[in-house]
């Protein structure tokens, strides 16, 4: 079929411009800024809210078929060990127990505390955690390192005896990864660079260097890892479980057991969140998928395999820690160099690197360089986490500039300005200024620090950068119209939290103009289509055009059905917005129509072409839309106590046109809180003498609870990109990436002096305020010897 | 080997713990109580029950139960695995996150650090239990309005909590979001749902008060 030729009005604001795209036939034509739509774009509670709030709604965790077992994974306490045997002979005769299975061998190097050694399959999961106690093992401990920059060090115990392979996710920013060879525990990533740094280093009349520091995160779903399998044949197999990408889970399996994918039924109805950790069968640091898989085969039963809070922390996966050296320069008032150089931890696997904001967001600035390194480490692997690498490159870099700006005596915001040319990051920091009251804010907290007040205030901003990652033929959905006037919308597409069957549904119900009542949306199963994970913030842009095309064809097909009764030639057909077709001077109700429909239903199914279009401006590296966005945050800092409180937060972005407004903010208010949770408080806490995680629980691993949140206002600028058919873009990672960065800023607004590591706890802080001495310093240690 | 050396939990509980856990437990279920006739009933003699599953009767959501679980199950594992009550949910498993929270005789506990047999003769209310059959209560209702809810999976111990602030608030008097915030301060979300959770609550109240105010004046007409 020839393409068709569209003009579509895109842009944002008051910038609106005409472009002409040429698409293929089946392509719907682009909803764009002249759409008036009804349905799509409203506030919409979400369509399975009632059985999340009755507890009807069945996670994995909860599902429970007959005779199923419960498994539980014995694991290496060792940081680094030598297997040196195993015998499972008395857990295998503990009481309910009816598989054990050994997952290290012996002689393997086990790399992280926390490691897969054994498992067992029991009757109830008490049984099973008990038997493990009876399974012997001996280890010949060696030589570890959990520190990141200890383990750059010539002398540092090897992590990994030989090269590196990378486990990627679609939670990974795409084009991110590749690295060079390893030395020692050190792997470089590729350089990213414009202009020549040294020389405008050199350049530059100011220059600013600092070590910026952030912690390992853990991502902390309320619901743990974990899958139950049942062997419904010898090639056969039904798996529920708490993934993030029923498609990957089903190709896991299926080559872990070497069984054909289509013979692998996958379930996820209801998920208790990912964040990033959640890709696969299995976790980043324990093979779930074979260990569960396997006992079921042994046990000939289904067997259910849910992780602890400790099991979560420690092997699950976590966003990586960073040690980033940030040098800036300024020359005559503009920023001149930027230079990164980092260093970061996904412990025993790869993915630490930061930088894509300092070559992505000040594009005005000539001389930039990002240098990244991997470091090993024998913790548990770092995943993809809610935008990978961003969150702890955005707090180094706009941190310094903020210092940069200090020194330049230039304000922060109109440096940025100066920098960046993306017209809706620049449109939203002017507007994000005006609602903050930025510039009254930022006298305020000068006038605070002048009077060296107790209690002070501070502003900071900063920006994020992410692009639309959706992807081409990845979804493919079905739509059909029943005889009973029913719409019926198909894919296997899982619910991270985000309430994509909610927007699905408003699509068909925009489509055909008919209640939300009418739509039914089926998804959480490998048999509904296939679909994306959801990951790079690409759910809702791969899988509501797939599903717009489909309702649009069959809609075309009901309207044949509506000729033939009106006895009108097709196009004379009209649909109003009742549903009710027209033509000929008679009317039918749309369950009229329905009622003609040959056999059962009307069934269409498409997918979506690639991205094509990214107004206004475009992703380096990619032709996709950069999607912007600019938070602005205020602290309130106690100078005596050092503690830190953030009372507000202002998030400005974009995410293409927006689907559901409703929705939308929860998502983002997610972003901010997640981020705000990671300034002020979150840390992995890796023992250096037992090479262990000191608080894998949530009382002493903290996270942000109702009384610590900032009160979160969302602005939205809303884009019309003519990316896709319906216009979406992501937003689930990009309201994540500027929070902590703009906390930080806002600290050192208040305090005059900067605080470069997160979390930003209150030990930092009075130490920023030399009230008391850093740690490792000589005043320091000296006091640490008098308390021993 | 003697005895002591290989001394497990389930050990521990045969030979000291069980009597005393389980006279506690009895103790305070009072003997005019409906559903108190405790299949232990015998509460001065240290009853030697388990380690195998003893009887308990209890009543969950409105109805009564007998349900037959070892002496060291949690009250959370009773009700996910042994009376298929799963609105409840296995987050940490040590009282961190109340994601876990039940009503036991009208206030909110964490289930995960009750023993199934400390509610013997009492009465519990799960997340199941807020709702009328199909029909949501006011607040279950306005978290659906709000989107207090994403992924759900803390969606239930928020209601706990917030049904148990709503039960203990004193009529007439305006709720403040900081009491809300007080109310599930322990309860924890990672998806970040505080604020819609916060804007529901007060939502509920305020339609609650001024169907009350309603029935009042309409009351006052009908005398």
């Amino acid at each position: 079929m020839a393409d068709v030729k569209h003009t579509l009005s895109l842009g944002f604001g008051a910038s609106i411009v005409k472009k002409k795209v040429s698409l293929p036939a089946t392509e719907a034509r682009p909803w764009d800024a002249t759409s008036e739509l009804k349905v799509v774009g409203t506030e919409v509670p979400r369509i399975d809210g009632h059985l999340k709030v009755s507890g009807q709604a069945k996670y994995t965790f909860d599902v429970a078929v007959p005779d199923m077992l419960w498994a539980a994974v014995l694991r290496s306490p060792h940081p680094a060990a030598r297997l040196d045997s195993i015998d499972t002979s008395e857990a295998a005769k503990q009481p309910g127990v009816r598989a054990v299975i050994e997952v290290a061998k012996r002689g393997e190097r086990l790399l992280f505390a926390g490691q897969d050694v054994a498992a067992v399959a029991a009757k109830r999961p008490e049984q099973a955690r008990d038997a493990l106690a009876k399974i012997r093992v001996k280890y010949e401990t060696q030589p570890y390192v959990v520190e990141t920059m200890e383990a750059t060090g010539e002398r540092a115990p090897v992590v990994h005896q030989a090269p590196v392979k990378e486990r990627r996710t679609e939670g990974d920013e795409p084009g991110a990864g590749g690295g060079g060879s390893l030395r020692g525990n050190v792997r470089p990533l590729p350089e990213s660079a414009r202009g020549n740094v040294t020389q405008g280093l050199a350049q530059s009349d100011v220059v600013h260097e600092g070590v910026y520091t952030t912690p390992v995160q853990t991502h902390s779903a309320l619901e743990t890892h974990g899958l139950l399998v049942r062997w419904d044949s010898r090639k056969s197999m039904t798996v529920w479980c708490s993934t993030q990408s029923i498609f990957s889970v089903r190709d896991e399996m299926a080559e872990v057991f070497g069984l054909e994918p289509r013979n692998v039924h996958v379930i996820t109805e209801y998920l208790g969140g990912g964040f990033g950790a959640k890709f696969g069968a299995s976790a980043p640091g324990s093979r779930l998928g074979f260990i569960a898989g396997q006992l079921a085969r042994e046990a000939k039963a289904p067997v259910k395999l849910m992780c602890d809070r400790h099991e979560e922390h420690v092997c699950t996966g976590n966003r990586p820690d960073s040690h980033q050296t940030v040098t800036l320069g300024g020359r005559r008032g503009r920023l001149h160099a930027i230079e990164v150089k980092s260093y970061g931890t996904a412990g025993i696997g790869t993915g630490a690197g930061v930088g894509r904001n300092a070559i992505g967001i000040y594009t005005r600035c000539p001389n930039v360089r990002v240098r990244a390194h991997d470091v090993f480490t024998n913790g548990g692997p770092g995943t993809a986490m809610r935008a990978p690498g961003h969150p702890q490159g955005a707090f180094a870099l706009e941190l310094a500039i903020d210092e940069l700006a200090a020194k330049m005596k230039a304000d922060p915001l109109a440096l940025r300005l100066a920098h960046d040319e993306h017209p809706v990051r620049r449109y939203q920091m002017q507007e994000g200024a005006k609602a903050f009251g930025w510039e009254e804010a930022r006298e305020r907290s000068a006038q605070g620090r002048e009077r060296q007040a107790r209690i002070r205030r501070g502003v900071g901003m900063a920006a994020s950068i992410w692009g639309d990652f959706g992807r081409a033929k990845a979804a493919r959905a079905t739509a059909s119209v029943m005889r009973d006037g029913t719409i019926e919308i198909k894919n296997g597409v899982q619910d991270i939290g985000g309430g994509i069957p909610t927007v699905l549904a408003q699509i068909g119900a925009e489509v055909f103009r008919r209640p939300l009542s009418t739509v039914v949306v089926r998804y959480g199963d490998s048999e509904y289509g296939s679909s994306v994970g959801s990951g790079g913030s690409q759910t809702t842009s791969s899988v509501t055009p797939a599903v717009r095309n489909a309702c649009e064809q069959a809609r075309g097909e009901l309207t044949e059905v509506a000729a033939a009764q009106l006895k009108v030639a097709v196009k004379d057909v009209r649909w109003d917005d009742e549903g009710t077709a027209h033509g000929g001077g008679k009317s039918l109700t749309f369950a009229q129509v329905c009622k003609k429909i040959d056999g059962e239903a009307i069934v269409a199914t498409a997918t979506r072409p690639a991205t094509y279009g990214h107004e206004p401006m475009a992703f380096p590296g990619g032709p996709m839309v950069q999607i912007a966005g600019v938070q602005m945050a205020e602290v309130e800092v106690d100078t005596w106590t050092g503690v830190v409180r953030v009372p507000r937060v202002l998030a400005v972005h974009d995410c293409g046109r927006v689907m559901n407004p409703l929705t939308l903010r929860s998502q983002v208010n997610g972003g901010v809180i997640l981020g705000t949770s990671y300034a002020l408080m979150e840390q992995r806490v890796l023992d250096n003498d037992l090479g262990r995680m000191l608080n894998p629980n949530l009382e002493s691993y903290k996270i942000l609870g109702a009384r610590d949140t900032p009160k979160i206002e969302v602005l939205l600028t809303e884009v019309y990109a003519g990316n896709n058919n319906t216009g979406a873009v992501g937003i689930g990672e990009p309201s994540t990436i500027p929070t902590a960065a703009a906390i930080a800023c806002a600290l050192f607004d208040a305090l005059g002096v900067p605080v470069r590591s997160l979390p930003l706890t209150p030990d930092r802080v009075l130490t920023a305020l030399g009230k008391v001495p850093a740690p490792g310093s000589n005043k320091a240690t000296l006091a640490r010897r008098r308390i021993r | 080997m003697s005895e002591h050396s290989k001394l497990t939990r389930r050990g521990l509980f045969r030979g000291v713990g069980t009597a005393a856990l389980v006279s506690g437990c009895v103790k305070r279920t009072g003997t005019d109580e409906p559903g108190a006739a405790a299949v232990v009933s015998d509460t001065t003699a240290p009853a030697q029950i388990g380690p195998d599953p003893v009887p308990l009767r209890l009543t969950l959501n409105g109805q009564s139960q007998e349900v037959s679980v070892e002496p060291r199950t949690t009250l959370l594992q009773a009700l996910r695995i042994d009376l298929d009550t799963t609105g409840p949910k296995v987050v940490c498993d040590r009282g961190s996150c109340s994601a876990c929270l039940v009503l036991v005789d009208g206030l909110p506990r964490n289930s995960c650090m009750m023993l199934a047999h400390d509610v013997a003769g009492r009465e519990v209310t799960t997340v199941e239990g807020l709702s009328q059959g199909e029909e949501l209560s006011a607040l279950q209702a306005a978290f659906v309005r709000h989107d207090a809810l994403q992924c759900g999976f803390c969606t239930s111990g928020m209601l706990v909590s917030c049904a148990a602030l709503l039960r203990r608030h004193p009529r007439g008097q305006a709720l403040t979001a900081e009491a809300v915030q007080d109310a599930i301060s322990g309860n924890l979300c990672r998806c970040g749902t505080y604020p819609h959770v916060v804007a529901a609550v007060l939502d509920a109240a305020d339609q609650t008060a001024r169907q009350a105010a309603g029935n009042a004046i309409d009351g006052k007409a009908g005398a």
